[in-house]
Protein backbone atom coordinates (compact mmCIF):
# COMPACT_ATOMS: atom_id res chain seq x y z
CA UNK A 1 0.00 0.00 0.00
CA UNK A 2 1.14 3.31 -1.39
CA UNK A 3 1.93 6.31 1.79
CA UNK A 4 -0.93 8.46 0.88
CA UNK A 5 0.34 12.18 -0.14
CA UNK A 6 -0.36 14.48 2.99
CA UNK A 7 2.36 12.39 4.69
CA UNK A 8 5.15 13.75 2.42
CA UNK A 9 3.44 17.51 2.84
CA UNK A 10 4.39 16.64 6.34
CA UNK A 11 7.60 15.16 6.67
CA UNK A 12 8.47 17.99 4.52
CA UNK A 13 7.47 20.53 6.36
CA UNK A 14 9.18 19.45 9.28
CA UNK A 15 12.66 19.23 7.27
CA UNK A 16 12.04 22.55 6.25
CA UNK A 17 11.09 23.70 9.77
CA UNK A 18 14.42 21.92 10.99
CA UNK A 19 16.44 23.78 8.42
CA UNK A 20 14.51 27.34 9.42
CA UNK A 21 15.37 26.77 12.97
CA UNK A 22 18.96 26.23 12.50
CA UNK A 23 19.50 29.24 10.33
CA UNK A 24 17.99 31.06 13.17
CA UNK A 25 20.04 29.39 16.07
CA UNK A 26 23.25 28.62 14.40
CA UNK A 27 25.91 31.07 14.27
CA UNK A 28 28.68 29.17 12.24
CA UNK A 29 28.12 29.75 8.66
CA UNK A 30 29.00 26.25 7.46
CA UNK A 31 26.42 25.10 9.56
CA UNK A 32 24.23 27.94 8.16
CA UNK A 33 24.90 26.35 4.37
CA UNK A 34 23.51 22.77 5.94
CA UNK A 35 20.52 24.12 7.01
CA UNK A 36 19.71 25.62 4.21
CA UNK A 37 20.73 22.69 2.48
CA UNK A 38 17.90 20.86 4.28
CA UNK A 39 14.88 23.61 3.28
CA UNK A 40 16.10 22.98 -0.52
CA UNK A 41 16.07 19.43 0.37
CA UNK A 42 12.43 19.70 2.04
CA UNK A 43 10.98 20.94 -1.63
CA UNK A 44 12.44 18.00 -3.13
CA UNK A 45 10.58 15.86 -0.99
CA UNK A 46 7.40 17.75 -2.24
CA UNK A 47 8.44 17.61 -5.92
CA UNK A 48 8.85 14.10 -6.08
CA UNK A 49 5.94 12.56 -4.01
CA UNK A 50 3.08 15.12 -5.92
CA UNK A 51 5.15 14.43 -9.12
CA UNK A 52 4.03 10.45 -8.54
CA UNK A 53 0.74 12.26 -7.56
CA UNK A 54 0.14 14.03 -10.30
CA UNK A 55 1.60 11.31 -12.83
CA UNK A 56 3.84 13.53 -14.48
CA UNK A 57 7.22 14.01 -14.34
CA UNK A 58 7.80 17.61 -13.84
CA UNK A 59 8.70 17.60 -10.64
CA UNK A 60 11.27 15.31 -10.75
CA UNK A 61 12.80 16.36 -13.50
CA UNK A 62 12.85 20.26 -11.50
CA UNK A 63 14.35 18.09 -8.01
CA UNK A 64 17.68 17.31 -9.90
CA UNK A 65 17.92 21.35 -11.21
CA UNK A 66 17.38 21.98 -7.58
CA UNK A 67 20.17 19.72 -6.80
CA UNK A 68 22.52 21.26 -9.00
CA UNK A 69 21.44 24.67 -7.58
CA UNK A 70 21.83 23.80 -4.46
CA UNK A 71 25.04 22.56 -4.91
CA UNK A 72 26.46 25.68 -6.94
CA UNK A 73 25.40 27.65 -4.68
CA UNK A 74 27.17 26.14 -1.69
CA UNK A 75 30.31 26.41 -3.87
CA UNK A 76 29.87 30.09 -4.45
CA UNK A 77 28.92 30.22 -0.50
CA UNK A 78 31.87 28.34 0.57
CA UNK A 79 34.39 30.76 -1.56
CA UNK A 80 32.41 33.99 0.57
CA UNK A 81 33.03 32.16 3.76
CA UNK A 82 36.47 31.69 2.68
CA UNK A 83 37.29 35.15 2.05
CA UNK A 84 34.99 35.77 5.38
CA UNK A 85 37.42 33.46 7.20
CA UNK A 86 40.93 35.06 5.51
CA UNK A 87 39.45 38.78 6.61
CA UNK A 88 38.35 38.11 10.31
CA UNK A 89 40.11 34.70 11.39
CA UNK A 90 36.56 33.01 12.29
CA UNK A 91 33.10 31.54 10.48
CA UNK A 92 31.03 33.04 13.15
CA UNK A 93 28.47 35.20 11.25
CA UNK A 94 27.57 37.48 13.94
CA UNK A 95 31.68 38.88 14.60
CA UNK A 96 31.24 40.37 11.02
CA UNK A 97 30.30 43.79 12.20
CA UNK A 98 32.42 46.04 10.23
CA UNK A 99 29.11 47.42 8.80
CA UNK A 100 26.06 48.07 11.24
CA UNK A 101 23.76 44.98 11.09
CA UNK B 1 6.41 37.61 -34.79
CA UNK B 2 9.67 36.54 -35.98
CA UNK B 3 11.52 34.10 -38.18
CA UNK B 4 13.37 31.95 -37.10
CA UNK B 5 11.66 31.92 -33.45
CA UNK B 6 14.49 31.49 -31.14
CA UNK B 7 15.57 35.03 -32.52
CA UNK B 8 13.04 36.50 -30.15
CA UNK B 9 15.71 35.31 -27.59
CA UNK B 10 18.62 37.24 -28.57
CA UNK B 11 18.63 39.99 -26.24
CA UNK B 12 19.20 37.34 -23.52
CA UNK B 13 21.50 35.25 -25.79
CA UNK B 14 23.96 38.24 -27.12
CA UNK B 15 24.33 38.84 -23.14
CA UNK B 16 25.68 35.42 -22.60
CA UNK B 17 27.62 35.02 -25.74
CA UNK B 18 29.34 38.38 -24.67
CA UNK B 19 29.97 36.87 -21.40
CA UNK B 20 31.44 33.38 -23.18
CA UNK B 21 33.68 35.96 -25.07
CA UNK B 22 35.05 37.55 -22.17
CA UNK B 23 35.93 33.77 -20.79
CA UNK B 24 37.88 32.82 -23.93
CA UNK B 25 39.56 36.07 -23.97
CA UNK B 26 40.21 35.33 -19.73
CA UNK B 27 41.60 31.40 -21.15
CA UNK B 28 43.78 33.01 -24.23
CA UNK B 29 45.02 35.64 -21.78
CA UNK B 30 44.40 34.98 -18.28
CA UNK B 31 45.63 37.99 -16.16
CA UNK B 32 45.52 40.45 -19.11
CA UNK B 33 46.77 44.00 -18.30
CA UNK B 34 44.73 44.89 -21.36
CA UNK B 35 41.33 46.02 -19.68
CA UNK B 36 40.31 48.40 -22.36
CA UNK B 37 39.70 45.16 -24.46
CA UNK B 38 38.32 43.29 -21.53
CA UNK B 39 35.56 46.62 -20.76
CA UNK B 40 35.09 47.08 -24.30
CA UNK B 41 33.90 43.61 -24.66
CA UNK B 42 31.23 43.69 -21.81
CA UNK B 43 30.11 47.67 -22.82
CA UNK B 44 29.97 46.68 -26.64
CA UNK B 45 28.06 43.10 -25.80
CA UNK B 46 25.66 44.93 -23.85
CA UNK B 47 24.83 47.88 -25.75
CA UNK B 48 23.94 45.72 -28.71
CA UNK B 49 21.88 43.63 -26.55
CA UNK B 50 20.41 46.67 -25.75
CA UNK B 51 19.63 47.83 -29.25
CA UNK B 52 18.09 44.61 -30.47
CA UNK B 53 16.08 44.48 -27.30
CA UNK B 54 15.00 48.34 -28.42
CA UNK B 55 14.33 47.57 -32.07
CA UNK B 56 12.56 44.38 -31.30
CA UNK B 57 10.37 46.51 -29.03
CA UNK B 58 9.71 49.13 -31.71
CA UNK B 59 8.97 46.78 -34.45
CA UNK B 60 6.49 45.13 -31.69
CA UNK B 61 8.10 41.47 -31.73
CA UNK B 62 6.36 40.86 -28.64
CA UNK B 63 3.40 41.41 -29.91
CA UNK B 64 1.65 38.76 -30.09
CA UNK B 65 3.77 36.61 -27.23
CA UNK B 66 6.44 34.73 -28.83
CA UNK B 67 6.54 31.75 -26.59
CA UNK B 68 9.52 29.68 -27.21
CA UNK B 69 10.43 25.73 -26.17
CA UNK B 70 6.46 24.65 -25.30
CA UNK B 71 6.21 27.99 -23.18
CA UNK B 72 9.06 27.73 -21.16
CA UNK B 73 10.16 31.60 -22.86
CA UNK B 74 7.90 33.96 -23.29
CA UNK B 75 8.66 36.74 -25.21
CA UNK B 76 6.07 39.62 -24.90
CA UNK B 77 6.29 43.70 -24.31
CA UNK B 78 7.00 43.11 -20.78
CA UNK B 79 9.99 40.79 -21.29
CA UNK B 80 11.56 43.33 -24.34
CA UNK B 81 10.74 46.22 -21.71
CA UNK B 82 12.71 45.29 -19.36
CA UNK B 83 15.50 43.84 -21.54
CA UNK B 84 15.96 47.63 -21.88
CA UNK B 85 16.38 48.31 -18.35
CA UNK B 86 18.74 45.55 -17.45
CA UNK B 87 20.70 46.07 -20.98
CA UNK B 88 20.93 49.66 -20.31
CA UNK B 89 22.26 49.38 -16.70
CA UNK B 90 24.79 46.80 -17.67
CA UNK B 91 25.87 49.22 -19.96
CA UNK B 92 26.68 52.15 -17.92
CA UNK B 93 28.18 50.10 -15.05
CA UNK B 94 30.46 47.97 -17.34
CA UNK B 95 31.63 51.75 -18.70
CA UNK B 96 32.70 53.00 -15.32
CA UNK B 97 34.12 49.66 -13.91
CA UNK B 98 36.87 50.52 -16.55
CA UNK B 99 37.92 53.40 -14.34
CA UNK B 100 37.06 51.92 -10.61
CA UNK B 101 38.80 49.06 -11.47
CA UNK B 102 42.09 50.60 -12.58
CA UNK B 103 44.80 48.48 -11.42
CA UNK B 104 42.89 45.90 -9.65
CA UNK B 105 43.48 42.24 -10.36
CA UNK B 106 40.69 39.48 -11.48
CA UNK B 107 39.04 42.16 -13.83
CA UNK B 108 38.32 39.53 -16.66
CA UNK B 109 36.05 37.41 -13.26
CA UNK B 110 34.16 40.99 -12.83
CA UNK B 111 33.18 41.37 -16.55
CA UNK B 112 32.10 37.73 -16.89
CA UNK B 113 30.15 38.05 -13.80
CA UNK B 114 28.55 41.38 -14.53
CA UNK B 115 27.41 39.31 -18.23
CA UNK B 116 26.28 36.43 -16.72
CA UNK B 117 24.20 38.24 -13.78
CA UNK B 118 22.59 40.30 -16.56
CA UNK B 119 22.10 37.28 -18.52
CA UNK B 120 20.00 36.18 -15.79
CA UNK B 121 18.08 38.98 -15.42
CA UNK B 122 17.40 39.65 -18.55
CA UNK B 123 16.06 35.37 -18.52
CA UNK B 124 13.92 36.40 -15.17
CA UNK B 125 12.23 38.92 -17.60
CA UNK B 126 11.06 36.37 -20.20
CA UNK B 127 10.68 33.33 -17.69
CA UNK B 128 7.17 31.32 -19.20
CA UNK B 129 7.53 28.86 -16.02
CA UNK B 130 8.19 28.43 -12.28
CA UNK B 131 11.10 26.16 -12.42
CA UNK B 132 12.83 28.73 -15.93
CA UNK B 133 12.03 31.36 -13.01
CA UNK B 134 14.02 30.13 -10.37
CA UNK B 135 17.19 28.99 -12.54
CA UNK B 136 17.59 32.51 -13.81
CA UNK B 137 16.89 34.07 -10.39
CA UNK B 138 19.83 31.51 -9.32
CA UNK B 139 22.04 32.49 -12.69
CA UNK B 140 20.85 36.36 -11.38
CA UNK B 141 22.14 35.69 -7.64
CA UNK B 142 25.70 33.75 -7.77
CA UNK B 143 27.49 35.89 -9.29
CA UNK B 144 26.28 39.10 -7.76
CA UNK B 145 27.18 36.90 -4.86
CA UNK B 146 30.58 36.66 -6.01
CA UNK B 147 30.62 40.54 -7.43
CA UNK B 148 30.14 42.14 -4.06
CA UNK B 149 32.93 39.82 -2.18
CA UNK B 150 34.82 41.02 -5.13
CA UNK B 151 36.98 43.57 -3.16
CA UNK B 152 38.74 40.22 -1.08
CA UNK B 153 41.29 42.04 1.10
CA UNK B 154 38.23 44.56 1.97
CA UNK B 155 36.54 43.48 5.47
CA UNK B 156 33.22 45.23 4.39
CA UNK B 157 33.39 43.93 0.85
CA UNK B 158 34.07 40.19 2.59
CA UNK B 159 31.16 41.16 4.84
CA UNK B 160 28.42 42.25 2.77
CA UNK B 161 29.28 39.21 0.53
CA UNK B 162 28.21 36.92 3.54
CA UNK B 163 25.05 38.95 4.76
CA UNK B 164 23.48 39.21 0.58
CA UNK B 165 24.91 35.24 0.32
CA UNK B 166 23.43 33.85 3.70
CA UNK B 167 20.10 35.73 3.23
CA UNK B 168 19.78 35.05 -0.63
CA UNK B 169 20.48 31.56 0.34
CA UNK B 170 17.75 31.24 2.88
CA UNK B 171 15.37 33.32 0.94
CA UNK B 172 15.73 30.81 -2.43
CA UNK B 173 15.04 28.03 0.01
CA UNK B 174 11.61 29.89 1.14
CA UNK B 175 11.25 30.26 -2.72
CA UNK B 176 11.66 26.82 -4.23
CA UNK B 177 9.72 25.36 -1.12
CA UNK B 178 6.89 27.97 -2.43
CA UNK B 179 6.90 26.35 -6.15
CA UNK B 180 7.19 23.03 -4.68
CA UNK B 181 3.41 23.78 -2.58
CA UNK B 182 2.06 25.21 -5.66
CA UNK B 183 3.20 22.39 -7.89
CA UNK B 184 1.69 19.82 -5.40
CA UNK B 185 -1.18 21.64 -5.82
CA UNK B 186 -1.23 22.45 -9.72
CA UNK B 187 0.78 19.97 -11.00
CA UNK B 188 2.46 22.06 -13.51
CA UNK B 189 5.07 24.92 -13.51
CA UNK B 190 4.12 26.57 -16.88
CA UNK B 191 2.53 29.67 -15.23
CA UNK B 192 -0.03 29.66 -17.87
CA UNK B 193 -1.21 25.91 -16.77
CA UNK B 194 -0.96 27.07 -12.91
CA UNK B 195 -3.40 29.92 -13.85
CA UNK B 196 -5.66 27.25 -15.06
CA UNK B 197 -5.46 25.12 -12.09
CA UNK B 198 -5.23 27.55 -9.06
CA UNK B 199 -9.04 28.42 -9.52
CA UNK B 200 -11.12 26.46 -7.11
CA UNK B 201 -8.27 24.89 -5.75
CA UNK B 202 -8.58 21.63 -3.81
CA UNK B 203 -6.23 22.47 -1.06
CA UNK B 204 -6.53 26.74 -0.41
CA UNK B 205 -4.13 26.08 2.53
CA UNK B 206 -1.35 24.51 0.98
CA UNK B 207 -2.03 27.19 -1.98
CA UNK B 208 -1.90 30.02 0.15
CA UNK B 209 1.67 29.37 2.16
CA UNK B 210 2.79 28.44 -1.64
CA UNK B 211 1.61 31.77 -3.22
CA UNK B 212 3.44 33.77 0.23
CA UNK B 213 6.45 31.85 0.30
CA UNK B 214 6.72 32.91 -3.57
CA UNK B 215 6.09 36.49 -2.63
CA UNK B 216 8.66 36.26 -0.19
CA UNK B 217 11.26 35.16 -3.03
CA UNK B 218 10.40 38.17 -5.01
CA UNK B 219 10.86 40.30 -1.68
CA UNK B 220 14.55 39.34 -1.34
CA UNK B 221 15.17 39.97 -5.14
CA UNK B 222 13.69 43.69 -4.92
CA UNK B 223 14.99 44.09 -1.44
CA UNK B 224 11.26 44.59 -0.14
CA UNK B 225 10.30 44.41 3.54
CA UNK B 226 10.71 41.20 5.48
CA UNK B 227 13.61 40.89 3.12
CA UNK B 228 15.32 44.01 2.62
CA UNK B 229 17.85 43.73 5.50
CA UNK B 230 20.62 42.71 3.17
CA UNK B 231 20.01 45.54 1.16
CA UNK B 232 21.85 48.24 2.75
CA UNK B 233 25.17 45.69 4.29
CA UNK B 234 25.33 44.72 0.46
CA UNK B 235 25.09 47.86 -1.05
CA UNK B 236 27.77 49.87 1.37
CA UNK B 237 30.45 47.22 0.87
CA UNK B 238 30.18 45.96 -2.36
CA UNK B 239 32.37 48.06 -5.09
CA UNK B 240 30.04 50.75 -6.26
CA UNK B 241 29.29 50.39 -10.04
CA UNK B 242 27.99 46.69 -8.13
CA UNK B 243 25.99 48.99 -5.87
CA UNK B 244 24.30 50.49 -8.76
CA UNK B 245 23.97 47.18 -10.95
CA UNK B 246 22.14 45.35 -7.89
CA UNK B 247 20.11 48.23 -6.79
CA UNK B 248 18.86 49.12 -10.16
CA UNK B 249 18.89 45.66 -13.29
CA UNK B 250 18.22 43.16 -9.96
CA UNK B 251 15.28 45.06 -8.33
CA UNK B 252 14.10 45.44 -11.62
CA UNK B 253 14.14 41.57 -12.62
CA UNK B 254 12.63 40.73 -9.34
CA UNK B 255 10.04 42.52 -10.47
CA UNK B 256 9.89 41.25 -13.82
CA UNK B 257 9.62 37.85 -12.19
CA UNK B 258 6.89 39.10 -9.67
CA UNK B 259 4.28 41.08 -11.93
CA UNK B 260 4.89 38.27 -14.26
CA UNK B 261 3.96 35.17 -12.15
CA UNK B 262 1.28 36.91 -9.61
CA UNK B 263 -0.40 38.18 -12.24
CA UNK B 264 -0.24 35.32 -14.49
CA UNK B 265 0.01 32.47 -12.43
CA UNK B 266 -2.07 33.75 -9.54
CA UNK B 267 -5.20 35.95 -10.93
CA UNK B 268 -6.07 37.77 -7.99
CA UNK B 269 -9.88 36.83 -8.53
CA UNK B 270 -8.99 33.16 -8.95
CA UNK B 271 -6.79 32.74 -5.77
CA UNK B 272 -8.40 35.25 -3.66
CA UNK B 273 -10.41 32.23 -1.77
CA UNK B 274 -6.85 30.64 -0.97
CA UNK B 275 -4.50 34.11 -0.39
CA UNK B 276 -5.87 37.42 -1.11
CA UNK B 277 -1.99 38.78 -1.83
CA UNK B 278 -2.82 41.98 -3.16
CA UNK B 279 -3.60 43.11 0.32
CA UNK B 280 -0.37 41.49 1.16
CA UNK B 281 0.84 43.36 -1.20
CA UNK B 282 -0.45 46.82 -0.08
CA UNK B 283 0.82 46.36 3.61
CA UNK B 284 4.71 45.65 2.05
CA UNK B 285 4.35 48.35 0.02
CA UNK B 286 3.50 50.48 2.59
CA UNK B 287 5.71 48.83 5.47
CA UNK B 288 8.44 48.95 2.48
CA UNK B 289 7.97 52.55 1.59
CA UNK B 290 7.70 54.09 5.15
CA UNK B 291 10.89 51.72 6.79
CA UNK B 292 12.71 52.71 3.75
CA UNK B 293 12.53 56.63 3.55
CA UNK B 294 12.49 56.76 7.30
CA UNK B 295 15.69 55.15 7.49
CA UNK B 296 17.50 56.59 4.90
CA UNK B 297 16.69 59.67 6.87
CA UNK B 298 18.74 59.06 9.85
CA UNK B 299 21.60 58.26 7.43
CA UNK B 300 24.93 60.07 7.92
CA UNK B 301 27.03 57.62 5.07
CA UNK B 302 25.57 59.03 1.67
CA UNK B 303 26.07 55.45 0.44
CA UNK B 304 23.59 53.68 3.19
CA UNK B 305 21.59 56.88 2.74
CA UNK B 306 20.85 55.50 -1.11
CA UNK B 307 20.66 51.93 -0.07
CA UNK B 308 17.72 52.90 2.29
CA UNK B 309 15.95 54.77 -0.50
CA UNK B 310 16.55 52.23 -2.83
CA UNK B 311 13.87 50.22 -0.10
CA UNK B 312 12.11 53.57 -0.59
CA UNK B 313 11.73 52.48 -3.49
CA UNK B 314 11.02 48.83 -3.95
CA UNK B 315 7.90 50.16 -2.06
CA UNK B 316 6.57 52.88 -4.81
CA UNK B 317 7.14 50.12 -7.54
CA UNK B 318 5.19 47.44 -5.17
CA UNK B 319 1.90 50.10 -5.67
CA UNK B 320 2.28 48.23 -9.20
CA UNK B 321 1.22 45.17 -7.83
CA UNK B 322 -0.47 45.95 -4.81
CA UNK B 323 -3.42 48.14 -6.83
CA UNK B 324 -4.01 45.49 -8.91
CA UNK B 325 -7.66 45.37 -7.05
CA UNK B 326 -9.57 44.50 -9.83
CA UNK B 327 -11.48 47.93 -9.77
CA UNK B 328 -9.91 50.24 -11.89
CA UNK B 329 -6.82 50.34 -15.01
CA UNK B 330 -4.51 47.51 -13.92
CA UNK B 331 -2.63 48.21 -16.72
CA UNK B 332 -2.07 51.48 -16.31
CA UNK B 333 -0.72 51.35 -12.54
CA UNK B 334 1.27 47.87 -13.58
CA UNK B 335 2.96 50.17 -16.34
CA UNK B 336 3.66 52.77 -14.57
CA UNK B 337 5.85 50.37 -12.01
CA UNK B 338 7.73 49.25 -15.11
CA UNK B 339 8.00 53.12 -16.14
CA UNK B 340 9.31 53.84 -12.77
CA UNK B 341 11.85 51.19 -13.16
CA UNK B 342 13.28 52.36 -16.02
CA UNK B 343 13.72 55.71 -14.84
CA UNK B 344 14.95 54.58 -11.76
CA UNK B 345 17.43 52.15 -13.83
CA UNK B 346 19.34 55.82 -15.08
CA UNK B 347 19.05 58.18 -12.02
CA UNK B 348 19.93 55.57 -9.11
CA UNK B 349 22.48 54.05 -11.53
CA UNK B 350 23.97 57.20 -12.13
CA UNK B 351 23.47 58.39 -8.26
CA UNK B 352 25.54 55.46 -6.89
CA UNK B 353 28.11 55.87 -10.02
CA UNK B 354 28.60 59.25 -8.61
CA UNK B 355 29.62 57.78 -5.26
CA UNK B 356 31.59 55.25 -7.36
CA UNK B 357 33.12 58.83 -8.51
CA UNK B 358 33.58 60.19 -5.21
CA UNK B 359 35.49 56.72 -3.94
CA UNK B 360 37.77 56.83 -7.02
CA UNK B 361 39.22 60.26 -5.19
CA UNK B 362 39.40 59.15 -2.05
CA UNK B 363 36.93 61.63 -0.60
CA UNK B 364 35.05 59.73 2.40
CA UNK B 365 31.84 58.28 2.93
CA UNK B 366 29.26 60.98 5.04
CA UNK B 367 27.59 63.91 4.14
CA UNK B 368 30.47 65.91 5.57
CA UNK B 369 33.12 64.49 3.24
CA UNK B 370 30.91 65.90 0.29
CA UNK B 371 30.97 69.67 1.70
CA UNK B 372 31.97 71.99 -1.26
CA UNK B 373 32.66 69.30 -3.65
CA UNK B 374 30.72 71.24 -6.50
CA UNK B 375 34.03 73.93 -6.79
CA UNK B 376 36.16 70.90 -8.04
CA UNK B 377 33.82 68.93 -9.85
CA UNK B 378 31.11 70.74 -11.34
CA UNK B 379 29.97 68.97 -13.78
CA UNK B 380 29.49 65.82 -11.81
CA UNK B 381 27.71 67.66 -9.08
CA UNK B 382 25.18 69.30 -11.54
CA UNK B 383 24.57 65.31 -12.69
CA UNK B 384 24.45 64.58 -9.17
CA UNK B 385 21.89 67.20 -8.30
CA UNK B 386 19.55 66.11 -11.05
CA UNK B 387 19.95 62.38 -9.54
CA UNK B 388 18.94 63.66 -6.17
CA UNK B 389 16.30 65.45 -7.24
CA UNK B 390 14.67 63.28 -10.02
CA UNK B 391 14.69 60.10 -6.97
CA UNK B 392 12.84 62.70 -4.83
CA UNK B 393 10.35 63.48 -7.68
CA UNK B 394 10.46 66.69 -8.87
CA UNK B 395 10.23 67.61 -12.20
CA UNK B 396 13.58 67.99 -13.45
CA UNK B 397 14.07 64.22 -14.44
CA UNK B 398 11.73 61.36 -15.67
CA UNK B 399 11.16 60.46 -11.76
CA UNK B 400 8.57 63.33 -11.26
CA UNK B 401 6.37 61.55 -14.24
CA UNK B 402 7.18 57.63 -13.21
CA UNK B 403 5.79 58.60 -9.94
CA UNK B 404 2.96 60.91 -11.21
CA UNK B 405 1.65 57.54 -13.56
CA UNK B 406 2.17 55.40 -10.07
CA UNK B 407 -0.05 57.57 -7.73
CA UNK B 408 -2.51 58.34 -11.04
CA UNK B 409 -2.93 54.71 -10.83
CA UNK B 410 -3.20 53.46 -7.60
CA UNK B 411 -5.90 56.89 -6.78
CA UNK B 412 -7.99 55.28 -10.51
CA UNK B 413 -7.92 51.41 -8.36
CA UNK B 414 -9.49 52.66 -5.81
CA UNK B 415 -6.53 52.79 -3.26
CA UNK B 416 -5.98 55.96 -2.85
CA UNK B 417 -4.53 55.44 0.41
CA UNK B 418 -1.57 54.10 -1.22
CA UNK B 419 -1.10 56.93 -3.02
CA UNK B 420 -1.06 59.16 -0.32
CA UNK B 421 1.31 57.68 1.79
CA UNK B 422 3.37 57.56 -0.98
CA UNK B 423 3.16 60.92 -1.50
CA UNK B 424 4.66 61.61 2.18
CA UNK B 425 6.80 59.45 1.75
CA UNK B 426 8.31 61.45 -1.12
CA UNK B 427 8.13 64.32 0.52
CA UNK B 428 9.81 63.19 3.79
CA UNK B 429 12.62 61.96 0.78
CA UNK B 430 13.40 65.34 -0.60
CA UNK B 431 14.83 65.97 2.90
CA UNK B 432 17.57 63.75 2.64
CA UNK B 433 18.01 64.04 -0.97
CA UNK B 434 18.62 67.69 -0.57
CA UNK B 435 20.98 67.43 2.43
CA UNK B 436 23.35 65.54 -0.87
CA UNK B 437 22.54 69.32 -3.14
CA UNK B 438 23.20 71.49 -0.02
CA UNK B 439 26.76 69.79 1.38
CA UNK B 440 27.56 69.73 -2.31
CA UNK B 441 26.59 73.42 -3.39
CA UNK B 442 26.27 75.23 -0.42
CA UNK B 443 28.73 73.79 2.28
CA UNK B 444 32.15 74.97 2.79
CA UNK B 445 35.07 72.72 0.90
CA UNK B 446 36.58 70.56 3.76
CA UNK B 447 40.41 70.26 4.27
CA UNK B 448 42.43 67.91 2.54
CA UNK B 449 40.31 66.27 -0.62
CA UNK B 450 42.10 66.11 -3.68
CA UNK B 451 40.36 65.68 -6.69
CA UNK B 452 43.32 66.00 -9.31
CA UNK B 453 42.30 63.67 -11.74
CA UNK B 454 38.70 63.27 -13.91
CA UNK B 455 38.48 59.86 -15.02
CA UNK B 456 36.92 59.70 -18.41
CA UNK B 457 34.83 56.71 -18.64
CA UNK B 458 33.65 57.54 -15.05
CA UNK B 459 32.30 60.56 -16.08
CA UNK B 460 30.99 59.41 -19.51
CA UNK B 461 28.52 56.69 -17.53
CA UNK B 462 27.24 59.81 -14.74
CA UNK B 463 26.79 62.26 -17.63
CA UNK B 464 24.82 59.64 -19.99
CA UNK B 465 22.24 58.69 -16.91
CA UNK B 466 21.67 62.28 -16.24
CA UNK B 467 21.29 63.30 -19.97
CA UNK B 468 18.66 60.05 -20.30
CA UNK B 469 17.20 60.72 -16.91
CA UNK B 470 16.09 64.55 -17.95
CA UNK B 471 15.45 64.07 -21.63
CA UNK B 472 13.04 60.86 -19.66
CA UNK B 473 11.12 63.72 -18.90
CA UNK B 474 9.69 65.13 -21.91
CA UNK B 475 10.51 61.85 -23.83
CA UNK B 476 8.82 59.54 -21.31
CA UNK B 477 5.79 59.72 -23.71
CA UNK B 478 7.13 58.20 -26.17
CA UNK B 479 7.97 54.85 -24.23
CA UNK B 480 5.13 55.02 -21.39
CA UNK B 481 2.99 53.39 -24.57
CA UNK B 482 4.93 50.76 -24.67
CA UNK B 483 4.64 49.88 -21.09
CA UNK B 484 0.75 50.05 -20.71
CA UNK B 485 0.34 47.91 -23.80
CA UNK B 486 2.56 45.39 -22.61
CA UNK B 487 1.52 45.34 -19.11
CA UNK B 488 -2.20 45.33 -20.26
CA UNK B 489 -1.10 42.16 -22.70
CA UNK B 490 0.17 40.66 -19.54
CA UNK B 491 -3.16 41.19 -17.51
CA UNK B 492 -5.35 40.09 -20.08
Amino acid sequence: MAVSVQYYLILSAFVFCVGLFGILTRRNALLFLMSVELMLNAANINFVAFSYYHGNLTGQVFSLFTMALAAAEVAVGIGIILVLYRNFADVDVTKATTLRW
Amino acid sequence: MITPEWAAAAPTLVLGVTALVLFAFDSIDPESSNNPVLAGIAVVGSLAAMGVSVAYLVAGVGDPAVELYGGQLVVDGMALFFQVIFTSVTALVALASYDYLEDMRHQAEYYILLLLAATGMSLMAAAGSLAVGFVALELASLPSYGLVAFLKQNRGSAEAGLKYFLIGALSSAVFAYGISLVYAVSGSLLIDAVAGSVRNAGQPGVLGVGVLMVLGGFAFKTASVPFHFWAPEAYEGAPAPISAFLSSASKAAGFALAFRVMTVAFPIEGVVGAVDWVLAVQVLAVVTMTLGNFAAATQENVKRMLAYSSVGHAGYVLIGLAALTGTGDGGLVLGAGMIHLLVYGFMNTGAFLFIALAEYWGVGRTFADYNGLARRAPLACVAMTVFMFSLAGLPVGGGFVSKYYLFAGAVNAGVWWLALVGAVNSALSLFYYSRVVKAMWIEEPAEGVDVSSYPSTLYAAVITAAVVTVVLLPALGLFSGFAFDAAAAVLF
